[in-house]
């Protein structure tokens, strides 16, 4: 067996440690944008990083190695992603710190009023939903929503990764 | 080769994963999913070298590793989007309504608050939170970790209100 990567591979991984290193200087940055933005800017300038290096190493470049490494890269970003939307995005750890920052007990509608920073569940609503109409899958009509043709398709592949998962 | 012993080893995850959240909910095991994706991973990797050892003479462990890591990284990138996400919660609610519509104001004042109070209880059952009366109060446990995802947030850039910022 030979545990050694090759030359590319080397590279993604070294670049796949490099990532979250990148994501702190970007976020001392400001011009670098929200957090989102600044994910996207990170996986672009990494991939651009890894071309480079597959271009610049010295020797023959084998597809085994380029694809290899590619993969590897992938994978780092993909466990980057969870780990940064978790923060950026989790709904229940925004719910702790909330609670934690009040620093005193909290009965379910003040929780509800601390998590939204004064705002109410209504406007918490309203931000999921703004994603869910953005991307197409729901359609307000007045006070009404309903799903799209595409959203319902999304429910569909929704159910079926939550069965083939082992969701239920 | 490498590669192949590598999507075999993808093969043993996806049907061992599954097969561990079924178990585990039938036979009420401890361990959370995240747990069990990580003990199904290193198994199926665990098998993917052994295989890889005795059937390819020149087995390439990174070649087998770069697919098997992008593929598992993906399936649990895909179960992480359907486990709890609040905005696909309200899309399969309103998809599994009769008539495949909903007032705005019944996603705001039902479904909402029962996702809300959903996630308080998976703090309250991970020790994170506790009630007291009709309050609730952080943890030691919980005050820790909110500590943890704080500097991390802070390090990062990242805003503590988990809302999603369109203008990103």
């Amino acid at each position: 067996m030979n545990m050694l990567p090759g030359p590319a591979q080397a590279a993604a991984i070294g670049l796949s440690i490099a990532f979250p290193l990148l994501l702190l200087c970007y976020a001392r940055i400001a011009a670098t944008g929200g957090s989102g933005r600044r994910f996207r800017l990170g996986c672009v300038s990494i991939i651009a990083l890894y071309a480079i290096a597959c271009i610049a190493l010295p020797g023959q470049r084998h597809l085994d190695d380029v694809l290899g490494g590619l993969l590897l890269l992938g994978t780092a970003l993909m466990l980057c992603y969870i780990l940064f939307s978790l923060l950026a995005w989790g709904f229940t750890l925004t719910l702790l710190t909330a609670l934690v920052q009040a620093e005193r007990p909290l009965t379910l509608e003040q929780w509800a009023e601390a998590y939204m920073q004064g705002g109410d569940l209504g406007a918490f609503t309203h931000n999921r939903l703004k994603l869910l109409v953005g991307a197409g899958m729901v359609i307000a009509a007045g006070n009404r929503l309903a799903p799209t043709a595409k959203g319902v398709a999304v429910a569909h592949l929704v159910k079926l990764v939550r069965l083939s998962t082992g969701l239920g | 080769m490498s590669f192949a012993v590598g999507l075999v080893a993808v093969v043993v995850f996806a049907l061992l994963a599954p097969a561990l959240q079924l178990t585990a909910r039938a036979r009420a095991w401890s361990f959370g999913p995240v747990t069990l994706l990580a003990i199904a991973a290193v198994v199926s990797h665990g098998l993917g070298v052994t295989l890889g050892i005795f059937v390819v003479p020149q087995f390439q462990y990174w070649d087998a590793a770069s697919i098997f890591g992008f593929c598992v990284m993906a399936y649990v990138f895909a179960f992480g989007a359907v486990y709890k996400s609040v905005s696909l919660d309200i899309l399969l609610g309103l998809v599994d309504r009769p008539g495949r519509r909903a007032p705005l104001s019944e996603i705001a004042e039902t479904q909402v608050p029962g996702l809300f109070q959903g996630r308080i209880g998976n703090l309250v059952d991970g020790g994170l939170v506790e009630p007291v009366g009709s309050h609730f109060v952080a943890t030691a446990a919980g005050r820790t970790m909110a500590g943890h995802v704080g500097r991390l947030r802070r390090a990062f850039g990242i805003g503590d209100t988990s809302l999603y910022d369109f203008s990103d």
